[in-house]
């Protein structure tokens, strides 16, 4: 069809985001700016039990406040909606957005309170009674699997919602024929992508037309769909607009249930209805905490340090409902060797429900938690062996010239170059000086350390994980969309059908489409159609926009571009392989006759006659398109394409800690980064700097921390700690392209990039300068207290 | 988060704040708004009305007394920060803005709210406490002058009794010809409160003798602590490490301290010993660098 441009004009080329225009000037247009006369507010009353029968609810007395409109129980919006959607099959598991009969989390809404303001709804909350008779909980994954534990959904007969074990390859034969082994446990704290604009929706049910409005900040595929289940709707009557800017996602936005919550009241109460989180809701039951999960790893390596296999076994704590939450532990079957050649692997994938709040998906969809067992692993065999810890993964990796390379879960990575990024990044850094400063700063008696992580963003997201971990899902395309209209005076308009938050897609399809029209980007109109007349979209996950809405893009730019050229050819009576396409307009090959773009457009929308036959007037083209690795079903023992393309990135970072104290500094943090064709630099840096911020927060400050009793005890950003300016260091960034074979323009996925690797590369910067006292960490978050005692401790036992 | 309902009123003058809060025993004070407004938008205060002192002229400023420098509890806390006067006379004060939370909140937050606060952790209480300042409340009946060993009582709890305004903060001026101040903090992110904080002012005659000392920590439990007895057996000493280490490690063992999620018990023991020591050693050296 179309043929890829020659020299690229537009992409890769330092240009501004479009987006960061409004952004800076603080005119985004968000959820809560979003009015809507005469609307009601919502305030919700939150459990104050991890686990309790509900016993009644009294919601009079707030209903007797001049101004509260209504007091809804689970019982009520039970009644009239279907369960949340959960992708397993665990009919027993059922989630609403009120609790029914039963509380399973502290702050799980019980009830929710409708009022003339949201501070009149808050009084109000705290004046319905609620009757508990408390349940005995369970807090810790481990304690849940045990076979007294506390059963967090009865009806489901125990905490396991999914317990599956993948054996790709000769796993046993490669570890018996191994030279060495060795095992280690790490744990990866709870915590996740903490938007500073928290959920929010304002809902309009219109009796009239049948039809429900939804403004929300959201991220998630499907959500109209889902909206239209739960409503018991058909899905032409749910209409969610997508003009509204979110306010940082990175997965979370996802707020379904504040969603069902709010239509429901909205019909309910034939007022607009109006849910804007406050901090607390957010943290405690916004239902979006991140991966919380327990790894029991071993390794079987030979002395040159070649590792051969792997087994792993990775326990995620899910919270109260299944959420989004087993499947996070399907996605990283997708790069479960991470960039090394590792021939056979055992992934034992346990997810189990506990008394905590639920998860959403965060950012890598369980991939940096995976990424920092598997980097842990090779440090330990590096260490083990006494061999450096660059070489013994130079050694693993997988060779520029084995591309495409097939792991043993059945994914084919595209293309990768590691050995030349990390020989750039060394380069760069100046290893030998990198380690000179180390020592220097370990006599001037610091622990000092370098930390090393290398790994794979796989990204262009489909969802083949839901197959895979449930069969009767058969879904097999994760489609994106693009369309394209030319109007009567030549302007071009596109659209984005779905909401973004912050990946600069309008930037991103503008771009492509420039590139293949030859037109200035800038001048292109992009738009958001709400979801009733929007294409196919998947949303902004797994890291895809660049391959799947550029793809889009791009091809429904081509079609346009071939229009073009047929018109152009019929008027100039030759063969469409006679003319060329530049600048927006058409010329024989001899260059003896041309048509400018107005002149085509002019034809498009005004000649018919002058149109070859058969065309359609007009000038407006669409594409939907597929991921590009195409779409299959898992086999029976597990294996499958899970995404096309897979960036590379490689970590070394420089650290010290005061030893008295305990506090670690960064003081060099470097990272390549290669993710094939940069389509706007200033986004994939954007991307790299805040996913390795984002990395820093879950390896040394952010947690939702749960006490015995099962409360959380960080429920603000006083105790649940956000990396600031102050602690995020300057970042190196060395760049590489390894154009991916498979995308449009060779690009790759960058959504993730920084985070994915930055965990792991922390922690070995703090196990390496804990080595001289042998002792090491492997828990995330590394509290500051908690490394300051273990290395007194260390210091007291080598006294001893 | 939205705070319960509550009445506003912005008195003229001290006496009609006294009589306000005497009138009213639901009724609280409101200075800079930096604790006070979080803590009424989590529910965790419901006054049912609030008195706003800020622009109480007789509350703010600062003004030498000799022998102690005043500051008005309405005082911004930037604008103590910048303030020669504090500079020059009360230089442990002036080490410490610079953690207390960030540009904005100091240009709002007061000296005075933030002792009433009492928090554990602060850091102006830690200095109000190791230089023994003097506090000075009004009620409707009249003044009193209480000592910062008898002021903090608990996490947020003051001798100041109900009705009570502070109105200045008295910190003493040493008269000592060579002086040193340094103060040491430990948080996992540079504007939070400490997880445990020290400040040290140490007085120098002409020799190497130390004349006197001051030494306190925050963060430990119920309110900052004075290590007193560590003082009284470094005066007198050269301050050197040892006897450093001698005091400080005495005065730390007979110490109740707490531990949360953040940092252990056993932690804020420990370094808050080191961190004693080293603001000892720090202001030692400072003073022995003064010009004679
Ligand atoms: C993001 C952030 C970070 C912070 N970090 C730190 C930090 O690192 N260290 C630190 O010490 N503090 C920190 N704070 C708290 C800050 O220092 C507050 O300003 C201070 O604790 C209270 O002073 P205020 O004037 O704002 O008092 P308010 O908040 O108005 O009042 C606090 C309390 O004192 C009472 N009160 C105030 N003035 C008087 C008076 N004259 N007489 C009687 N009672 C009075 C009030 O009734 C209330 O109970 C931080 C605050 C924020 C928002």
């Amino acid at each position: 069809m179309s043929t890829a441009p020659r020299r690229l004009r537009y992409v890769s080329a330092n240009r501004r985001v479009r987006e960061d225009r409004r952004f800076v000037v603080g005119m985004g247009r968000y959820a809560a700016d979003v009015e809507a006369a005469n609307a009601l507010h919502v305030a919700l009353v939150p459990s104050a039990h991890p686990a309790a029968r509900i016993v009644s609810i009294d919601g009079s007395a707030a209903l007797a406040l001049p101004g509260v409109h209504y007091v809804l129980t689970g019982e009520e919006l039970a009644a009239a909606t279907e369960p949340l959607m959960n992708g397993l099959e665990t009919p027993e598991v059922k989630r609403y957005p009120l609790a029914l009969k039963q509380a399973r989390y502290v702050g799980e809404w019980i009830a929710a309170v409708v009022a003339d303001t949201r501070a009149l709804a808050e009084d109000a909350a705290e004046l319905v009674e609620v009757s508990y008779e408390p349940l005995p909980y369970v807090i810790d994954a481990e304690a849940a699997l045990r076979p007294d534990a506390a059963i967090v959904h009865p009806p489901h007969g125990s905490n396991v919602l999914l317990d599956r074990t993948f054996v790709w390859g000769e796993v046993e034969r490669d570890f018996a024929q191994s030279q060495r082994q060795l095992s280690f446990r790490v744990v990866w704290g709870r915590s996740s992508t903490v938007p500073i604009e928290t959920f929010g929706i304002t809902a309009i049910w219109d009796p009239w037309r049948e039809l429900l409005d939804v403004w929300a900040s959201i991220q998630m595929p499907k959500y109209s769909d889902q909206i239209a289940r739960a409503m018991r709707l058909p899905a032409n009557a749910v209409r969610v607009h997508q003009d509204v800017d979110v306010g940082g996602s990175y997965g979370v936005k996802r707020g379904i249930k504040h969603t069902i919550l709010c239509s429901y009241l909205a019909r309910r109460l034939g007022r607009p209805i109006r849910l804007i989180e406050d901090r607390l809701e957010n943290m405690r039951a916004g239902d979006a905490h991140g991966p919380d999960r327990i790894f029991d790893v071993s390794v079987a390596f030979n002395t040159d340090g070649i590792v051969r296999s792997m087994k792993m076994r990775a326990l995620d704590n899910v919270g109260a409902y299944a959420g989004r939450a087993p499947f996070q532990l399907g996605k990283p079957i997708g790069a479960i060797v991470g960039p090394y050649k590792i021939q056979s692997v055992e992934y034992r994938a346990q997810s189990v429900t506990t008394n905590k709040a639920v998860q959403e998906a965060v950012r890598g969809f369980g991939q940096s938690p995976t990424n920092y067992a598997i980097e842990t692993a090779i440090d330990k065999v590096a260490g083990a062996l006494r061999l450096d810890r660059i070489e013994v993964r130079r050694r693993n990796f997988i060779r520029k010239g084995e591309f495409p390379y097939l792991i043993p879960s059945g994914t084919r990575y595209d293309s990768g170059d590691y050995h030349t990024v990390v020989a750039k990044v060394l380069d760069h850094v100046g290893w030998d000086a990198l380690q000179t400063e180390r020592n220097r700063l370990r006599q001037s008696g610091l622990l000092a350390g370098i930390g090393i992580a290398a790994c794979l963003e796989p990204s262009g997201g489909n969802s083949t994980f839901e197959p895979l971990l449930n069969p009767k899902n058969t879904t097999s395309t994760w489609m994106e969309s693009c369309r394209i209209h030319v109007d009567a005076l030549g302007d071009i308009v596109t659209t984005v059908n779905t909401t973004s938050s912050g990946q600069g897609h309008e930037t991103l399809v503008a771009t492509v489409i420039g590139e293949v029209l030859e037109i200035d980007p800038d001048r292109i109109r992009v738009v958001r159609p709400d979801s009733l007349e929007s294409m196919p979209s998947n949303s902004p996950v797994g890291s895809r926009m660049a391959i799947m809405l550029g793809g889009a893009a791009y091809h429904a730019a081509g079609k346009l571009k071939q229009k073009l050229i047929g018109i152009g050819a019929h008027q100039f009576g030759a063969g469409e392989d006679a003319v060329v396409y530049a600048n927006g307009g058409v010329a024989t090959t001899a260059g003896d006759r041309r048509l400018a773009w107005a002149e085509l457009v002019n034809i498009a929308h005004r000649n018919w006659h002058l149109l070859p036959p058969g065309m359609e007037p007009g000038l407006e083209t669409n594409q939907i398109y597929q991921v590009p690795t195409g779409g299959t079903l898992p086999t029976p023992d597990g294996r499958v394409q899970m995404y096309p393309c897979h960036s590379f990135e490689f970590h070394v970072v420089l650290l010290a800690i005061d030893p008295d104290i305990g506090l670690p500094k960064i003081h060099r943090y470097v990272i390549g980064h290669d993710c094939g064709t940069v389509i706007n630099p200033h986004i994939v840096k954007g991307m790299t700097l805040g996913g390795i911020a984002h990395g820093i927060g879950a390896a040394l400050f952010e947690e939702f921390a749960y006490d015995d009793q099962g409360q959380m005890i960080t429920q603000t950003f006083m105790d649940y700690l956000l990396p600031s300016s102050q602690e995020v260091p300057e970042v190196e960034i060395v760049h590489h392209c390894t154009p991916s074979p498979y995308t449009v323009l060779g690009q790759k996925g960058s959504g993730e990039s920084g985070y994915l690797g930055a965990p792991a590369a922390i922690s070995s910067a703090v196990n390496d300068a804990l080595a001289p006292l042998g002792i090491a960490v492997a828990k995330l978050p590394i509290r500051l207290a908690a490394l300051g005692d273990a290395i007194a401790a260390a210091r007291q036992s080598s006294k001893a | 988060m939205k705070p319960v309902p509550f009445d506003y009123v912005r008195p003229t003058s001290i006496e009609e704040t006294c009589a306000l809060l005497a009138a009213d025993g639901d009724a609280r004070v409101i200075a800079g708004g930096q604790s006070l407004v979080p803590m009424l938008a989590m529910r965790l205060a419901r006054p049912a009305r609030l008195i706003d002192i800020l622009r109480l002229p007789e509350l703010s400023g600062v003004r030498d007394d000799g022998n102690t420098v005043v500051i008005g509890a309405a005082t911004r806390q930037a604008a103590t920060e910048h303030h020669p006067l504090i500079k020059a006379k009360a230089p442990l004060l002036a080490k410490v803005f610079p953690w207390i939370g960030h540009p904005a909140t100091r240009r709002r937050g007061t000296i005075g709210g933030s002792i009433a606060h009492a928090d554990p952790s602060a850091e102006i209480p830690l200095v109000v406490a190791t230089l023994d300042a003097e506090i000075v409340v009004r009620e409707a009946s009249g003044e009193t002058t209480i000592n910062a060993g008898e002021f903090f009582l608990g996490p947020m709890v003051t001798a100041i009794p109900q009705g009570g305004l502070l109105t200045e903060i008295r910190l003493p001026v040493w008269s000592q010809p060579r002086l040193g101040v340094s103060f040491h903090e430990v948080n996992a992110r540079h504007s939070d409160f400490a997880f445990v904080c020290a400040a040290a002012q140490v007085g120098f005659d002409e020799t190497t003798h130390c004349t006197a000392c001051a030494v306190g920590i925050g963060g430990l439990g119920e309110f900052p602590v004075r290590l007193d007895r560590a003082a009284k057996a470094l005066i007198g000493t050269d301050l050197d490490h040892a006897a450093i280490a001698d005091a400080v490690d005495a005065a730390m063992a007979e110490l109740d301290i707490w531990g949360d999620l953040h940092a252990s018990a056993e932690y804020r023991r420990r370094v808050g010993g080191v961190l004693a020591r080293r603001a000892l050693i720090d202001a030692r050296q400072a003073a022995l660098e003064c010009p004679q």
